[in-house]
């Protein structure tokens, strides 16, 4: 099957400053994906070359099988909400009801279910709404226009955590139903990571990280009791991170462990502990590059 | 031909700026210089040259139309190409209704004397003074031409900034030099005087129409290489 995305050392720069380097990765259709990485490291930059918005330096792109930029067969299957979305100044649902008119499998049924679970003032000017009220708009068309790619770059900005658990119980809802590829990117990671099946995390423009959701989570364990024992387990593993306070330690080492090593920790007294997508990402992003996470 | 339609029913959705305030300036213009024509009445009729406000505000809708406009336009799954082309055909359709509005106001004007004022609003020598037919053709031709140079001067600054815009100009300050050199060293002023005193107003007409083509062309080269 094509894959939905398919780029090969994929690169833009903008002024000798790269801001995607040498990115080659490949989306399946109807997967949840997640984009992840800190500030600045290039996440926006590539959901714009996917939709055509940006143009690459370097390398190639492919979204259903051809080149997004200017192709509108590819960009009609596909819908792109981000944060910092421009509107012009038009009332709430003006906005929704221009956007139905573009979105082939457009769900008014949806959209307006949608408005009422978000509580979104229809009559009001967008310029005048606050800034979680615009992310909902945003996410409103981002969900209601079913399009076959939709990417949703940190949608939720200055929402609160009851309309985001909205968000993400309509989107899983409405995936079941309605199949779709899903490319989110968020710093909230541990909000979603239920949601994910594959993760994708770029650092300063680069892919350090391309596997499934689930292989990421037995990536390393935290092993904690008292210090002898800790040790003795942990003696000959690749250790990330040690830390001490009086006579317990806990150690992350490098998983996945066997059932071997987690009757030995049982049996130790030892407890388990793997580490959570966040935390995972956390110590990609403070380690040196040799040791980044691989999965 | 339905996305592009849809593209004019999207600029179209913000009535205050398409269609209130082009006509509601022109409007208050108006009645400055009937005023003016009323209580200061000139022998030889008043010409007022107030027309040109719709005209300026049809240029800052277009400059609108490619910046304001642009990144939800560009968000609803089109190309730049069919947001290019979906606008110009809002002001194709816009300058047919309008010309045709222009048109009609200058046949009552014609018709009352100048509103009783021998006022020469909608009435513009040479120009915009012949049969009607005449009048809403060349009506249609500038409302196209001065939105589509707005169009291009909107989509300048997206992609270069103030910067780019200040260059924009100084870059047809300077074409414009390039012609008056020309014509001084080569010593043809009075061809380009003889050109303009015989052009006919359906001429002009036709020179206006290629000048909106070469902008129509300019901005759409713009609009491939901008990015939101």
């Amino acid at each position: 099957m094509t894959p939905t995305i398919s780029t090969t050392a994929l690169g833009r720069r903008y002024r000798g400053q790269a801001a995607l380097e040498d990115v080659s990765l490949e989306v399946e259709p109807d997967t949840v994906t997640g984009l992840l990485g800190r500030n600045g490291a290039g996440k926006t930059t590539l959901m714009r070359i996917v939709t055509g918005l940006e143009f690459p330096t370097s390398g190639s792109i492919a979204v259903f099988g051809e080149t997004p930029a200017e192709n509108e067969s590819v960009l009609r299957r596909m819908v792109f909400v981000r944060e910092d979305q421009a509107y012009p100044d038009l009332r709430v649902s003006h906005v929704i009801r221009v956007a139905s008119w573009f979105y082939p499998n457009w769900s008014e049924e949806l959209a307006r279910q949608l408005l009422t679970d978000f509580d979104l003032p229809l009559q009001r000017r967008i310029r005048k709404l606050s800034r979680g009220m615009r992310s909902a708009v945003g996410i409103v068309i981002g969900l209601a226009a079913r399009a076959e790619l939709t990417l949703f770059d940190e949608p939720y900005a200055g929402l609160d955590a009851v309309a985001r658990q909205l968000f993400y119980d309509r989107l899983l809802a409405d995936f079941a139903e309605h199949p779709r590829t899903v490319v989110l990117s968020t710093h909230l990671i541990d909000e979603v990571a239920d949601l994910l099946e594959h993760v994708v995390v770029l650092d300063r423009g680069r892919v350090v990280l391309d596997a499934p959701a689930d292989d990421v989570r037995g990536t390393a364990m935290t092993v904690s009791g008292p210090v002898t024992a800790v040790e003795e387990f942990v003696a000959g593993r690749a250790v990330w991170h040690r830390q001490r306070l009086g006579a317990r330690a806990a150690v992350t080492v490098a998983g996945p462990l066997g059932a071997a090593a987690q009757a030995r920790a049982r049996a130790l007294h030892l407890s388990l502990e793997p580490l959570t997508l966040q935390q995972l990402l956390v110590h990609a992003a403070s380690s040196p590059a040799d040791e980044k996470v691989s999965a | 031909m339905k996305t592009l339609v849809n593209v004019a029913r999207y600029h179209l959705v913000d009535r205050l700026t398409y269609v209130a305030l082009p006509w509601g300036i022109m409007a208050f213009s108006f009645l400055v210089n009937l005023v003016i024509a009323t209580v200061l009445p000139s022998p030889q009729g008043d010409y007022t040259g107030g027309l040109v406000t719709i005209y300026i505000f049809l240029l800052i809708c277009g400059a609108i139309s490619m910046t304001r406009a642009l990144p939800f336009g560009l968000m609803l799954g089109i190309s730049r190409r069919t947001y290019y082309l979906g606008t110009a055909l809002l002001i194709a359709a816009l300058g047919v209704v309008y010309g045709l509005g222009l048109t009609l106001l200058q046949a009552v004007e014609r018709a009352t004397g100048g509103w009783g004022t021998g006022l020469h609003f909608f009435r513009v020598p040479w120009i915009m003074d012949g049969p009607w037919y005449q009048t809403w053709l060349t009506s249609f031709v500038l409302l196209v031409l001065f939105f589509l140079y707005g169009m291009w001067y909107g989509l300048v600054y997206r992609r270069w900034n103030l910067v780019g815009l200040v260059t924009f100009v100084a870059a047809q300050v300077l074409a414009g030099l390039v012609v008056v050199v020309a014509a001084s060293i080569t010593h043809n002023w009075a061809a380009v005087g003889h050109f303009f005193t015989t052009l006919t107003a359906p001429a002009l007409t036709g020179v206006l129409a290629a000048v909106a083509a070469a902008l129509g062309l300019g901005g759409l080269t713009t609009i491939r290489r901008v990015t939101i």
